[in-house]
């Protein structure tokens, strides 16, 4: 019964530090002098607290003779979108998807010209599509269509709950060749196999890391993080692969309101910076500009021939299109069943 | 208790009393009724929304998997009141506190005890995957995970009657040359058949509800592994207001029905054997 009830405690508490951790966090203790609030999506989290937000303070200091307090917040993007629109105020959005800060646009929160006012893209940085797989990669998995093999077990976040979810199974769409009829089959046979579907990418992560699948379709930055706090495994980039784009902007109406604009965009060019640069690429992003091949980083496995979301129209085209409730293409093989799928191919 | 006219003191309490229950239970439910009338789409939408395939699916498995829940956990859960109740032996203070510890233990915990105990890296997960077994990411995990967090309720609410019972029935029963089992079925069943049934019923409805420990055992796959909370979550997270307001408030329709029915049958039966209530 003490080994019980110490499990039990210690699931409490790695359980409330991990609620904990999704909060607002404040990074240091002050609270006179300048603050910066960012409201983010989760996969930041490591590079934010650990390397970017204390660089970004002593950059700060440096500049001004001040000294600032950052406090992030993570949430799923779609979360954090809707958590920032009704009214968390926060000073930069950092999400997963462009239509989730289209969504601070439309509530006329970050002026439409975010892109423009971020080096042109509006972009922190890039990642890839990529497939975690076990150590020394056993089940010989290389491309989308080794998770659509017999006994292959996959796993996904929930593309109704997650935004990473979506870029995963878009990438599985888009790499898929033919019309659309052909698309949504080779995504059908890689829906079949997954046997969790988390409520967000890092949960299916971890869940991978408990031993459950085959295979988890994941960000490359997912598996830098996860490698960082030394967790063993192997992942394989697909020769077509899609890459996920991470825009971030200044909630304008906030940071003018709250007399933050100066620090807002000094966070977001130094992101957009050669220092900020280099530690995000410490945490598994890849660059905002420039080629996404790293071939002086044996960190990185070769990008391949990945498409954009832009190749397939944007998130504005795609959102409705393929994961619209009900009538969306993915959203139709998501809810149809093992039987329907094999009765139509 | 004669119904006199009420003093101020009682008038006002039962004020209060009323008040707090219209403020904590019945205003949100009148908000879940309010958003389906409502919401976008209105009634229309609502029901639209419940059609769909994944959501019956989901309404089916949720619907299903509770009865199992409910029906284990009324055996298990008099058999287990009954032994707390009738025998001494060791450890059953021990028994008696692990009895409530689902109630303490958040439900999200539980769903995570559940995967590290039957996942791939234990012993008993590798033990069940070597036999080809599945029971995480597969209505067995869902009825598990049910089963640890809705056990307390049975127990709880039978084991009290059972104390309130005088031993000399059964007592006699025996001495009049009744099977231990006979004895139990006509003399003692009949006294408990109410708390069993009512705990029985809050065991099913807890379990309509359950999403903590659900939503990490499951697998939330449409149409094979989503239960109905999950696929309200979902409906939510993907701005679906008009789905997760209908599904809500089907889940606490079916809930409110089964409560009203279950109270007028004992109320009923109460009547008939001449108990006021």
């Amino acid at each position: 019964v003490r080994g019980l009830a110490r499990g039990l405690f210690a699931s409490v508490v790695l359980l409330s530090v991990g609620a904990g951790g999704t909060g607002c966090r404040a990074a240091q203790a002050e609270d006179t002098g300048d603050t910066l609030i960012v409201g983010a999506y989760s996969a930041p989290r490591e590079a934010f607290e650990e390397a970017v937000i204390p660089a970004f303070r002593a950059a700060w200091r440096r500049q001004t003779g001040r000294d600032i307090v950052v406090r992030a917040s993570y949430l799923g993007s779609g979360a954090q979108a809707r958590a920032i629109t009704q009214g968390f105020e926060a000073d930069v959005a950092v999400l997963a998807l462009d239509s989730d800060l289209d969504k601070l646009v439309k509530a006329s929160l970050v002026a439409p010209d975010w892109r423009a006012r971020t080096g042109g893209t509006g972009l922190m940085a890039r990642s890839l599509v990529v497939i975690a797989v076990r150590s020394g990669n056993p089940k010989g998995i290389a491309d989308w269509a080794d998770l659509g093999r017999p006994g292959i077990e996959v796993l996904t976040p929930n593309p109704r709950t997650s935004g990473g979810a979506m870029w995963n199974l878009l990438a599985v769409y888009g790499a898929a060749s033919g019309d659309l009829k052909s698309k949504s089959a080779a995504v059908a046979r890689v829906v079949d196999n997954v046997i969790v579907m988390d409520k967000a990418a890092r949960e299916s992560l971890v869940s991978f890391e408990r031993g459950i699948g085959d295979a988890a379709i994941t960000y490359e930055q997912e598996v830098h993080v996860a490698r960082r706090a030394g967790r063993r495994y192997d992942y394989v980039v697909p020769p077509v692969t899609a890459v996920i784009d991470v825009p971030m902007a200044t909630v304008d109406r906030y940071a003018d309101a709250h007399g933050r604009r100066a620090a807002a965009e000094a966070f977001v060019a130094f992101l957009r910076s050669r220092q900020g640069q280099a530690l995000l690429r410490d945490f598994g992003f890849r660059p905002a500009t420039g080629p996404l091949e790293l071939p002086g980083d044996a960190r990185f496995l070769a990008a391949g021939h990945p498409f954009t979301a832009a190749d397939f129209g944007g998130w504005k085209k795609i959102a409705p299109e393929l994961f619209a409730p009900v009538t969306g293409t993915i959203t139709r093989v998501l809810e149809a069943t093992r039987e329907d799928h094999e009765a139509s191919r | 208790v004669k119904a006199a006219r009420p003093t101020a003191g009682a008038l006002s309490l039962r004020v209060v009393a009323v008040g707090f229950l219209g403020v904590m239970v019945a205003l949100p439910l009148c908000a879940v009724v309010g958003s389906v009338l409502t919401g976008p789409g209105g009634v229309g939408a609502a029901l639209h929304a419940l059609g769909s395939r994944t959501a019956r699916a989901a309404l089916w498995l949720t619907v299903w998997t509770a009865v199992v829940v409910a029906l284990v956990n009324a055996v298990m859960g008099t058999l287990t009141a009954w032994v707390l109740a009738r025998y001494r032996f060791f450890g059953k203070a021990i028994l008696n506190a692990v009895i409530d510890l689902p109630f303490a233990i958040p439900t999200l915990v539980t769903g995570l005890m559940l995967v590290v105990l039957y996942g791939p890296q234990q012993v008993i997960g590798q033990v069940l995957a070597a036999h080809g077994l599945r029971l995480l990411f597969a209505p067995a995990g869902i009825i598990l995970s049910l089963l640890f967090v809705t056990f307390p309720f049975v127990v709880r609410a039978v084991e009290p009657v059972l104390m309130d019972i005088d031993v000399d029935q059964e007592e006699a029963a025996t001495t009049l040359g009744s099977s231990p089992l006979r004895t139990f079925f006509q003399v003692v069943l009949p006294a408990l058949r109410p708390a069993v049934l009512t705990a029985t019923l809050l065991t099913f409805t807890r379990a309509l509800g359950e999403f903590g420990s659900v939503v990490v055992v499951a697998g939330n796959i449409p149409r094979r592994t989503l239960t109905a909370p999950v696929y309200v979550f979902g409906a939510i997270e993907s701005g679906e207001p008009a789905a997760a307001s209908a599904m809500s408030l089907l889940l606490v329709a079916v809930s409110a029905g089964l409560i009203l029915a279950v109270d007028r049958y004992t109320r009923a039966r109460a009547r008939a054997i001449g108990v006021r209530v």
